[in-house]
């Protein structure tokens, strides 16, 4: 029944084997640039070749790709190496391949005479062979140490210039909010990153053991087959919402959800082809695409042991997580003028969207069926893949333009329409996907979230709609600001891109078109996916065109837009003026809701205060043992030694003294 | 199973004759010191050869030394699934920090001459060096719990000698601080021993045909009933946990720095090792009640040396607090009396052995290269200039913490499993409270390990230069990337643990 290993394996083993080869040619000083971006771009390649490969089968024969789930490589945990392409990890695996590829080629060029060259793709390679086998893992051993390989690209490579020169950084220099700086160097931004993923990784591995444990099994499959039994022994022991919300965390963390959010924010950080990469991509979307992995198996599970209603606070929890980031982050991006900045915003809050989406349809729990819950995971997923093509896209040409302005600040870009109109034309049609204008591939997924979402509640649905609004404010002022306005300081310089940098945003950018075009054969393809994903026993093809909802939502787009429009092309002036007096509300947002201060209140501060205080202890314990002791031990020496002076007088009265104590002791305990 | 030749005691008695005739002349002392090196790694990749009998077999050295007449029982060596991580470890060790001191060692001696000091050379060095090696690995294959105090008392003497003779700062009275400590540790040990030895009418802990039950049918009364405690507290002496690690920062810090290498991963770990080995098979019902102490005192021991290591300013310091703190990730391991949380416990043993001399050898290059650098506040933006042992370094940390593509990853799994399955079944609250628990705790070592990456390796340089490679800085990469094969053979290196953890578990049903 299993497939044999190769050559499905080398979806993820490629480029891991690629990164293993470029660290050793690191080791032996191989300084050729060359060696280093073929490696990667070949090595990728292959991966992508052979998930599509795999896709195609999956598609053509209408049943999950499972190779080497009988290789077992630690038998007591029974961890396989086994690669499974079912229609969920086939989309994923496609998306991540095919976006890598194109980013590693725009990134020969980008990082070009970089003195981290060589350690940059090998990370690079690296990263993408962890987050390969985090989608394609047939058991959760397997993909956790995908997913912690991601991390550990992550962190080198938001630290990529860890010597930490000022134009790396991200933020305005010099700011604080409650007393902590507001601005970050790549080192520090790397060990956020790390620490605040680590938190939810550990709860995932809690999570986990606490399934394996009741399922006997990491197999994502078993897990799925036999669903019934563990949900209802954890459910018998009231644990069941609890342990998924701890699960849960890793993902939550991972895809940057409110509030961990913030390690995110200052990724910025990394080189920008990363940020396309890592951070809007593919990374970051890794819990959301756990989430939508086990949504279907939970969600079966709770209608086979009739615990629907139990799980009821569980995807409230998840749902109102994703509504709070999607909406706290696109007020953010509001503000921003970093470019990176507000993309960065932006990532977050259109995974809050995925999050909202899929959690959702739990929501409901009267009519929950196999059409529903199918119905969750089209919207989580279609918008993650349409995402992923426009963010990436929105990343590259940011890149280009930071590039060109030699600064991260918008107030140093304007005007660059005039003079890279490929460029512009890209930003325009990937900007309008984020904004959700049809026919692009961004206007269809985020109707269908919202439209799920509002079917849920209409609290969550509300303010998803509502982040729609914002969401085509930020875009529109962002475009606005860096193609048509004219630079704010600086003078208003640039040329197009070099061909192997503009082709890669320009073909994803078309691609966001073409994936909006094609919409209803697209819609069918998710759907019929949908059906070979685990779990998922019922199609649902989705038609949102034509809706009331969609109609009104693009309404309010196109009117936040026109505000926008007008408020910052027609009356510049004016807009400064207004602006200037909502100071407040500006700081407010601009410093990220003080979250970031807060946390570091909270965590960093009484952190140290405990260190000192457990410092204080261990200088106590020093003391006691090294200086107390010895100094009483002294002192006894001292005190015993005073009756011994030598005279015989003075022995014999004490000797005497002795015997009478003796004796009248044992009198005592005779009597 | 039994060896065809006395491999075991070959590679345990062997290299002390080596150094000896080493010292005779400087000519063949590097021949000897390779061939020793040779002779460490020997057990661990017996070991690794033949890992399928490990899984629920010993694997017998056919030399014993009988001393029933003695009434001492017999002194064996032999290797087993709960021992090859231990073993393991040591070998990797010591193998490579014998060639890492040929450098080292010959700019400390000089440094002490050149100071006036009266030190004896590299061949009297060695000599130590091979004692105290061989002394670690002979407790770990050890059958017999006399025979392990021998062992345990050369490896106190040897240590202590080289602390004094080489170490740094305030060395003797360090010395002389570590000497009592570690006779405190030993004197309880000794003394339970002796109880049990007496009372169970023999001190073999591990027979031909399996662990000695003698005890558990003999039972124990008055003074005998305190034998457990006195080997227990002993034991924790020696593994330095919260209230009795205070000597450990000042020798491990102070100590040379190939021997703080051997002292802080390998030798108080095994004293871990020696818990679960003696506690479990001899005591198994005192182990059921001291669990949850030892549960209890593991977490504090953890968040502890973990909160007082960040505040560390000293590059060895620092690594002597983080020791502290990994023992208690052993110790919690141990103290959820799981298969689980004991094969967790050794692989963990395993991958802080490796990451933990990695660190402290990368500490070493900079005292040897950047006169003395130890301040951390004076470091900053070294990985411009040593990129190679930035990388042994996060390579390091990563087995600390556990990160895949190192071994600590399986380590940091079975941990995790052991302590879940302790708590079974679970209810809700305990439930939350295990899960933060745990996430402060196994969070911790994140936070100390990266922060001191950045405070190391990053930011603006403070000094130029390059990265010279050699054998002395190759041996330090070579050990952070064992690692990594290493996590690759965990296919190999966790099943023997099941099946050795599960004998070992069976006195306690």
């Amino acid at each position: 029944m299993y497939e044999p290993l190769f050559p499905w394996a080398l979806a993820w083993l490629a480029p891991f084997v690629a990164a293993a080869i470029m660290a050793f040619g690191m080791l032996l000083k191989v300084r050729d640039e060359r060696f280093y971006g073929y490696l990667s771009v070949i090595s990728i390649l292959v991966s992508a070749l052979v998930s599509s490969q795999a896709a195609l089968r999956v598609f053509s024969e209408k049943k999950p790709l499972y190779s080497g789930g009988d290789f077992v490589w630690v038998p007591w945990l029974n961890v396989t190496l086994g690669t499974y392409f079912d229609g969920l990890s086939s989309v994923m695996a496609l998306v991540v391949s095919w976006v890598s590829l194109l980013i590693a080629i725009y990134s020969t060029k980008y990082m070009e005479g970089d003195w981290g060259y060589g350690r940059y793709f090998t990370f690079f390679t690296f990263f993408v062979g962890s987050m390969m086998l985090l989608v394609l893992a047939d058991n959760l051993v397997l993909m956790f140490i995908g997913w912690e390989g991601t991390g550990l690209a992550s962190y080198a490579l938001i630290g990529h210039w860890y010597t930490d020169e000022e134009e790396k950084w991200v933020g305005r220099p010099g700011r604080y909010a409650l007393g902590f700086p507001m601005f970050f160097e790549p080192s520090h931004s790397g060990l956020r990153a790390i620490l605040f993923t680590r938190v939810g990784d550990i709860a995932l591995l809690v999570g986990m053991a606490v399934l394996f444990l009741t399922a006997g099994t990491f197999n994502i499959v078993e897990l799925a087959q036999e669903v019934p039994s563990w949900m209802g022994e954890l459910s018998a022991k009231g644990i069941l919402s609890l342990t998924l919300a701890i699960f849960s965390l890793g993902m939550l963390a991972k895809s940057a959800q409110f509030p961990f959010h913030e390690w995110l924010v200052t990724a910025m950080t990394g080189p920008t082809p990363v940020s396309a990469l890592i951070h809007a991509a593919t990374m970051v979307k890794a819990g959301i695409y756990l989430f939508l992995r086990f949504v279907p198996i939970v969600m079966a599970g709770a209608l086979a042991i009739g615990a629907a209603g139990e799980l009821y606070p569980y995807f409230l929890f998840m749902a109102a997580i994703g509504a709070i980031t999607a909406f706290a982050l696109a007020t953010m991006a509001l503000v921003s003028d970093e470019l990176k900045l507000i993309l960065a915003y932006s990532t977050a809050s259109q995974i809050g969207y995925m999050f909202l989406g899929a959690a959702s349809v739990g929501l409901l729990v009267g009519s929950l069926g196999p059409k529903l819950i199918a119905e969750g995971v089209v919207a989580g997923m279609s918008h993650l893949a349409s995402h992923a093509v426009f963010k990436a896209a929105l990343f590259l040409v940011a890149g280009w333009l930071i590039h060109a302005a030699h600064s991260r600040f918008m107030d140093q870009m304007g005007g660059f329409a005039g003079l890279m109109k490929l460029t512009a034309i890209a930003f325009w049609l990937a900007g309008l996907s984020l904004i959700g204008l049809p026919p692009l591939s961004g206007f269809f997924s985020k109707e269908l979230v919202i439209h799920t979402a509002l079917s849920a509640s209409p609290i969550i649905g509300g303010l998803a709609i509502l982040t729609a609004a914002f969401t085509a404010a930020y875009t529109v002022r962002a475009i606005l600001r860096t193609m048509h306005l004219p630079p704010q300081a600086g003078k208003r310089e640039g040329h197009e891109a070099p061909a192997t940098m503009l082709a890669p945003y320009l073909v994803l950018a078309l691609a966001s078109l073409a994936l909006g075009l094609g919409w209803p054969y697209l819609a069918r393809v998710y759907s019929d996916m949908a059906l070979l994903t685990l779990s998922l026993n019922a199609s649902y093809i989705p038609e949102v065109a034509l809706s009331g909802t969609a109609a009104a939502v693009v309404g309010l787009v196109l009117l936040a837009a026109a505000v926008v429009f007008a408020h910052y092309y027609l009356r510049p002036a004016a807009t400064s003026a207004l602006l200037g007096s909502l100071k407040p509300v500006y700081d407010f947002l601009y410093d990220r809701w003080y979250i970031n201060s807060l946390l570091y209140a909270l965590f960093k501060n009484n952190g140290w205060r405990l260190a000192s205080f457990f410092v204080t202890v261990d200088e106590g314990i020093d003391y006691t043992y090294h200086s107390g002791m010895p100094f009483t031990g002294g002192w006894l020496a001292n005190l015993l030694r005073s009756l011994h002076k030598g005279a015989t007088n003075y022995y014999m009265a004490l000797y005497a003294a002795s015997i009478v104590a003796l004796i009248l002791l044992m009198v005592i305990l005779a009597g | 199973m039994e060896l065809p030749l006395p491999l075991l005691w070959l590679s345990v008695l062997l290299p002390v004759l080596l150094a000896a005739l080493g010292s005779l002349s400087q000519g063949i002392l590097r021949f000897s010191v390779i061939l020793s090196a040779l002779l460490f790694l020997l057990p661990g990749l017996l070991g690794l050869y033949y890992v399928g009998y490990l899984d629920a077999q010993q694997l017998r050295d056919p030399f014993t030394i009988g001393l029933k007449e003695y009434s001492l029982g017999s002194f064996s060596l032999l290797l087993d699934g709960l021992s090859l991580p231990v073993t393991l470890g040591i070998s990797l060790v010591t193998a490579l920090v014998a060639l890492y001191s040929l450098k080292y060692m010959e700019h400390r001696i000089d440094e002490l001459r050149r100071e006036g000091k009266q030190v004896p050379g590299m061949g009297g060095y060695f000599v130590l060096y091979n004692a105290f090696s061989s002394s670690m690995l002979g407790m770990v294959l050890s059958s017999n719990l006399i025979q392990f105090f021998v062992f345990l008392e050369i490896s106190l003497l040897t240590s202590f000698a080289l602390i004094a003779y080489y170490g740094y700062g305030d060395r003797m009275r360090i010395a002389l601080m570590y000497f009592v400590w570690t006779h405190v540790g030993g004197a309880l040990f000794l003394a339970g021993t002796l109880f049990y030895g007496i009372n169970a009418g023999s001190f073999d802990v591990l027979l031909e045909t399996g662990y000695n039950r003698a005890f558990l049918e003999v039972g124990a009364e008055g003074i005998f009933a305190l034998a457990p405690l006195l080997i227990l507290l002993g034991l924790l002496v020696k593994m330095a946990v919260f209230g009795v690690h205070m000597w450990l920062p000042y020798a491990h810090a102070e100590a040379p720095t190939p021997i703080s290498a051997l002292l802080s991963p390998n030798l108080i770990g095994i004293a871990g090792y020696a818990i679960a080995r003696f506690g479990l098979s001899l005591f198994p019902s005192f182990m059921k009640g001291a669990a949850d102490f030892l549960f209890l005192l593991a977490l504090l021991t953890i968040v502890y040396g973990a909160f007082v290591a960040l505040k560390q300013n000293d590059f060895k310091r620092f690594l002597a607090y983080s020791s502290i703190s990994q023992m208690g990730y052993l110790l919690l391991g141990i103290s959820t009396l799981t298969a689980f949380g004991l094969a967790g416990a050794m692989l963990h043993y395993l991958s802080h052995a490796i990451g933990k001399a990695a660190l402290f050898m990368v500490a070493g290059v900079f005292i040897t290269e950047l006169r003395g650098l130890r301040d951390m506040n004076k470091m900053g933006g070294l990985a411009r200039v040593y990129p190679a042992m930035a990388a042994a370094s996060l390579l390091g940390f990563m087995h600390l913490v556990g990160m895949p593509p190192t071994v600590g990853m399986w380590g940091e799994l079975l941990i995790l499993l052991g302590v879940v399955q302790a708590f079974n079944p679970l209810t809700p609250w305990s439930l939350l409270a295990l899960s933060i628990a745990l996430v402060l705790s196994f969070l911790m070592t994140a936070v100390y390990s990266f922060y001191a990456m950045r405070k190391i390796f990053f930011g603006a340089p403070k000094m130029g230069g390059g990265e010279e490679m050699d054998s002395f800085k190759g041996s330090v990469l070579l050990i952070a990337a064992l690692g990594l094969l290493l996590f690759l053979l965990g296919g190999l290196l966790v099943p023997p643990a099941q099946g050795a953890v599960e004998l070992l578990l069976e006195a306690l049903r």
